[in-house]
């Protein structure tokens, strides 16, 4: 490596920041093994019996299955709804794309808080009661912005210029999708949905005011945080952790083939020029 | 066929977007503004509800309220040191990132962007076992030796708060200021270097004047999201950290005064609008690059 730099206070500095990021989160699923009741140090001994504890219980079960019945429902309508809105507006040019692609933003320029309380309101003013369905409708407004912005980044990459060849050579646009973009873009559908997936799965602050009496994960682990301090919350959190995070992996995971089969299919293309 | 794709081209990627355009307006622009007109009106005899006549009087009432300026107090200064750590820390990290990482670049980036999908609520629970009275850290420094008792100071104030949200945030911010520092190349700080440019030269007039936009974003950034959290200061800010979100939230949940807390809310926002022309004012003023949210 030529063109790096000796740095060793900015490197120290990052070790430091690594450790500060990770020292808590590491601490929160230690102690969800631990035999004891207590959260202090010194750790006195592995065991299951939270883990078991906490899966044999009623309401974090119900809290897991409509946080999962949240996130999918988010996640396939934030797919669909962003898939044609991000396909349209990469064929839309001049200014018309840039106050659409400007408006697609603006749910990003508010504080959860804000757009949490605005839900609220007009979910009454409009009479509809808190339920999972305003849940999702919260998750889905929320994630939106998120799924366009990794999705313009790759579409904005893409070579248009095959899509109108298609067309030129009488595909239907149904069939140019299926045939031409879809096989470039469905490593990124795939990432961008484990992202919106984990972002509503973990959604609490906007969720708070538009869910009512139901639960989620991130409910359920409110309302423990209010009552104890016992290692089944860092059971719930070890889980909630591992959850996010392997869906990360699939996303990272998903976007570096995405790049790899780029950058071959580019070579290949001037190897025969 | 030159008809169809005439059509395909003008009205057919418009329409793709119209579901899109419908749901923003139905679930953000429709209730923010809904929301906003709360602000306006009077509180009902029950609570939850409000209506005509239109009045001033929520505003009034917040503006003049000595409890709520305290809790302003709280949450600009939580926002204030909240951003300010979060950037001081970010730069030396994304200078390292872009500029000594070499072959390691990769896996730190990971290492750092991999925290950002650790749980909100998760890193709020982690913090107060990490600070409790009884938490790791003061019975890691008892069982050392290093202090007799407990500390006390460490949970349930705005310290408490302010480290659980730069945890919170500086990933996002390193990653920003790293995208930031992308086309600045390594050459200007070898040049530097050359013409016998220290360290602190190099970041103060190489480094620092290139990154003061991107940086000022980040402080915006970390500052409005911070001074608006109202669950850290629930279960880390104690009474004295507690913080204005809190008191809009439960005015909306708890009391049902509901122009009150709208009015809270608007407030709230038009300073953090404030301070965001502020600061690009300031900027510009500095002749440095304007600010960016979407680059």
């Amino acid at each position: 490596m030529t063109d790096r730099i000796r740095s060793p206070g900015t490197a120290a500095i990052t070790i430091g920041v690594i450790v500060f990021l990770y020292a808590p989160l590491m601490i929160v699923v230690l102690f969800s093994f631990h035999s004891t009741g207590g959260l202090s140090l010194p750790f006195q001994g592995f065991s299951l019996r939270w883990y078991e504890s906490v899966l044999g219980n009623v309401e974090f079960r119900r809290a897991l299955t409509n946080s999962t019945i949240v996130a999918l429902t988010t996640s396939l309508s934030t797919l669909l709804i962003g898939m044609l809105a991000s396909l349209g507006l990469a064929k839309i040019h001049g200014r018309l794309r840039t106050v659409i692609g400007a408006f697609f933003f603006v749910p990003l320029t508010l504080p959860g808080l804000f757009i949490g309380l605005s839900l609220l309101v007009w979910f009454s003013r409009i009479e509809l009661p808190p339920s999972l369905t305003t849940v999702t409708f919260a998750h889905v407004i929320y994630v939106f912005p998120y799924f366009i912005l990794i999705m313009l980044a790759v579409l904005d990459r893409l070579d248009l210029t095959l899509e109108e060849t298609a067309a030129d050579l009488g595909a239907n646009p149904w069939q140019v999708f299926w045939k031409v973009t879809f096989p470039q873009v469905w490593p990124i559908m795939i990432a961008a949905s484990c992202l919106t997936f984990a972002l509503s799965f973990d959604e609490f602050i906007i969720t708070f005011f538009v869910i009512g009496s139901e639960s989620t994960l991130p409910m359920y682990i409110w309302s423990q945080l209010r009552r104890t301090v016992s290692p089944t919350i860092n059971v719930i959190s070890t889980l909630l952790l591992a959850m996010t995070m392997l869906l990360w992996i699939v996303a990272f995971v998903a976007v570096m083939r995405s790049e790899r089969r780029r950058r071959y299919s580019r070579f290949k293309d001037t190897s025969i020029t | 066929m030159p008809v169809h794709r005439y059509e395909h081209r003008t009205l057919g990627p418009f329409v793709l977007t119209l579901p899109a355009i419908v749901g923003i307006v139905l679930l953000f622009v429709a209730p923010f503004f809904t929301f906003a007109v709360y602000s306006v009106l009077t509180a009902g005899i029950l609570p939850f509800q409000a209506d005509v006549p239109v009045t001033l009087e929520a505003y009034k009432h917040f503006l003049s309220a000595g409890v709520n300026r305290t809790l302003a107090r709280n949450s600009a200064w939580t926002g204030f040191f909240a951003a300010i750590t979060t950037v001081v820390i970010s730069l030396p990290v994304a200078f390292w990132l872009r500029y000594a990482a070499g072959s390691r670049r990769n896996l730190v980036l990971l290492l750092v962007t991999a925290t950002i999908f650790a749980s909100y609520l998760v890193r709020i629970y982690a913090w107060r076992s990490m600070l409790g009275q009884n938490g790791v850290l003061n019975s890691a420094l008892i069982s050392i030796g290093a202090i007799d008792a407990p500390l006390q100071f460490l949970l349930f104030n705005r310290f408490a708060v302010t480290i659980a949200l730069v945890h919170i945030f500086l990933p996002y911010v390193v990653l920003l200021l790293y995208a930031a520092l992308g086309p600045v190349s390594i050459n200007l700080l070898e040049a530097a270097q050359d013409l016998g440019a220290g360290v602190i030269r190099r970041w103060t007039r190489v480094v620092l004047p290139l990154v003061a936009a991107p940086a000022a974003t980040a402080f915006i950034f970390v500052f409005i999201l911070s001074a608006s959290d109202y669950v850290t200061p629930q279960f880390l800010g104690g009474t004295k950290g507690i913080m204005l979100g809190v008191r809009i939230q439960e005015s909306f949940l708890k009391t049902g005064d509901w122009p009150a807390g709208a009015a809270g809310a608007l407030t709230m926002l038009v300073a953090f609008l404030l301070l965001y022309l502020l600061v690009s004012f300031a900027l510009r003023l500095l002749g440095l690059r304007s600010l960016r949210f979407v680059s």
